[in-house]
């Protein structure tokens, strides 16, 4: 009798976990709209380290092109929503995004990641709104001037980045020195720990920007890769989507894009690099008529 | 999968990622590199704590003194810190081509080693000291008065008395180290940690990554224990420590 009822009692208490799991398990599928709208806030992640993407400048300010971008894409989630939601940043790094985004942690990667195909299986992409190569960053007159000469080299790298996967992969003879950071691995190369540090183009100009003597540094090497910078999302969520992807083509149809391009790559801007012929075709293509 | 399922969870658990792909031989070299890693610092740090305990509890004032300052110097610093003193800091007072031997030598390794050892060094002190001093003053009184010198004294009475009732805190220790050991991996060390994460950002696939890396160290620390447990009972010195079990009338 007693035993039939501790039995009974077990069983309730287990079918009363497992139903609220399951309620918690479903309240996780909402999409990242009504989470937005639910909470107030909208959590973007970004680098802090990765000027002119994501960085904290001299007056100790986190701004950047990418979370230039991201305040657009939060000026038309509040207008979808019809309320004020707030902006909130957090620091992501190529090992740490695509964890946070799972998790919930970050609502959109806005940053430095590169849209791959591999990276499409975990995350959607938006449209591509920069694109990139990657290079390799060594002090002036280093006798490296390309991919062709790595072999044997030490080759600093970021931990998840996609330009430590190509040189894993395609060229093993590098000796690549793995770091979990843009930082560290500047520094190692500042210090001649590494022979070269690779990254993406764009970023390697804007370490050299940001170094004490800029004449110091040289950006070497045709792109050995192609990098599309995207901002990354969760999966099957086509609204919120649909509202990054607009945001990018109003602001390129409507040029907002490119006054934000001038303020960061222009030539007084924090890192000049001027867009090529290519690169804007591109950019105006991706706007599909309304 | 049917928990899950049960669940409405929409993870996608994929096992092999651990071990397609030579994702099974990073593991393998992460985890080597963690023990060696692990097996160099823990030598050091015992023959630096063996040496600046037994200082720290020396009759001499200025010998007391220096164990001290050393203790206290290496352990009230962040081992993250140390760390990254040893990779990028220290070396730069090194002349340039002593910095690029280095360089080409593993430096990343060794700078991990040496901070390693220098941290647990200092905490393998306090626990060598503690256990010098729950030994009685007529120890050490009576080995002195059989004519050994004091060095003597310490030889063969005190520290083997002291290194056998150090032997649980020591097992704390040497695991804190091992775990300490993944730390290596902001300054570019390849071990376990570092190989984990790395599997992550190849397959997106977390769970299965940080679990394989959890139960590592788990089953890593454990053999640890046990093997210090073997060493504590095969080394034992019979009614020396009291056991404190049913009372015997």
């Amino acid at each position: 009798m007693v035993h039939r009822r501790r039995i009974r009692g077990v069983v309730l208490l287990w079918v009363a976990l497992g139903l609220s799991v399951w309620g918690v398990g479903h309240a996780a599928a909402e999409t990242t709209l009504e989470k937005i709208g639910r909470t107030g806030v909208f959590t973007v992640g970004t680098r802090t380290g990765s000027p002119p993407f994501g960085f904290i400048n001299k007056q100790n300010e986190w701004v950047g092109f990418s979370i230039d971008l991201a305040r657009l894409v939060h000026a038309n989630i509040e207008k979808k929503l019809g309320k004020p939601i707030k902006f909130e940043l957090k620091e992501s790094k190529p090992d740490t995004r695509i964890p946070l985004l799972s998790s919930g942690a970050v609502d959109l990667i806005a940053g430095t990641m590169t849209d791959t195909r591999s990276r499409r299986d975990s995350v959607d992409f938006s449209l591509t709104f920069f694109a990139t190569g990657a290079q390799f960053l060594v002090k002036k007159g280093s006798p490296i001037r390309g991919i062709k000469d790595i072999a044997g080299k030490r080759i600093g790298a970021q931990q998840g980045s996609t330009n430590e996967r190509v040189l894993r992969e395609k060229h093993p003879q590098a000796q690549l020195v793995v770091f979990p950071d843009q930082p560290a691995g500047f520094t190692a190369l500042a210090q001649g720990k590494v022979d070269a540090y690779t990254n993406d183009g764009i970023q390697l100009a804007g370490l050299q920007a940001k170094a004490p003597k800029p004449d110091e540094w040289e950006i070497v090497g045709e792109f050995y890769s192609y990098e599309p910078y995207g901002m990354a999302m969760r999966k099957n969520d086509s609204e919120f989507r649909a509202i990054v992807n607009n945001t990018l083509m109003e602001a390129i149809e409507g040029r907002e894009y490119f006054k934000l391009y001038e303020k960061w790559f222009g030539p007084k801007g924090e890192v000049p690099y001027p867009m090529s012929e290519i690169v804007l075709a591109f950019l105006l293509m991706q706007v599909v008529p309304k | 999968m049917i928990p899950v399922l049960f669940l409405g969870l929409s993870y996608d658990f994929r096992w092999s990622v651990l071990w397609t792909d030579g994702h099974g031989g990073w593991i393998l070299e992460g985890v080597l590199t963690t023990l060696k890693l692990s097996a160099l610092g823990w030598v050091i740090a015992c023959l630096l704590g063996i040496v600046f305990g037994a200082m720290r509890t020396a009759p001499v004032r200025i010998i007391r003194w220096a164990g001290a300052a050393y203790v206290e110097f290496f352990r009230n610093v962040p081992l993250l810190v140390w760390l990254f003193f040893w990779y990028f800091g220290a070396p730069q007072i090194l002349p340039q081509s002593a910095q690029e031997w280095f360089n080409r030598h593993g430096a990343e390794f060794w700078s991990a080693v040496l901070g390693l050892s220098v941290y647990h060094g200092a905490r393998m002190a306090e626990v060598i000291r503690a256990g010098i001093q729950s030994i009685p003053r007529t120890q050490f009184e009576a080995a002195v008065s059989t004519g050994l010198s004091v060095v003597e004294a310490y030889r063969y009475v005190i520290l083997p008395i002291a290194l056998r009732l150090i032997i649980p805190p020591a097992t704390n220790e040497s695991l804190n180290l091992l775990k300490n050991s993944s730390l290596a991996l902001t300054i570019g060390v390849a071990e376990l940690t570092f190989m984990t994460r790395q599997i992550e950002t190849y397959t997106a696939k977390a769970f299965e990554a940080f679990t394989a890396g959890t139960l590592i160290y788990l089953i890593l620390c454990l053999g640890i224990a046990a093997v210090m447990g073997q060493v504590e009972r095969s080394f034992q010195i019979p009614g020396l420590i009291a056991r404190v079990g049913r009372a015997e009338h």
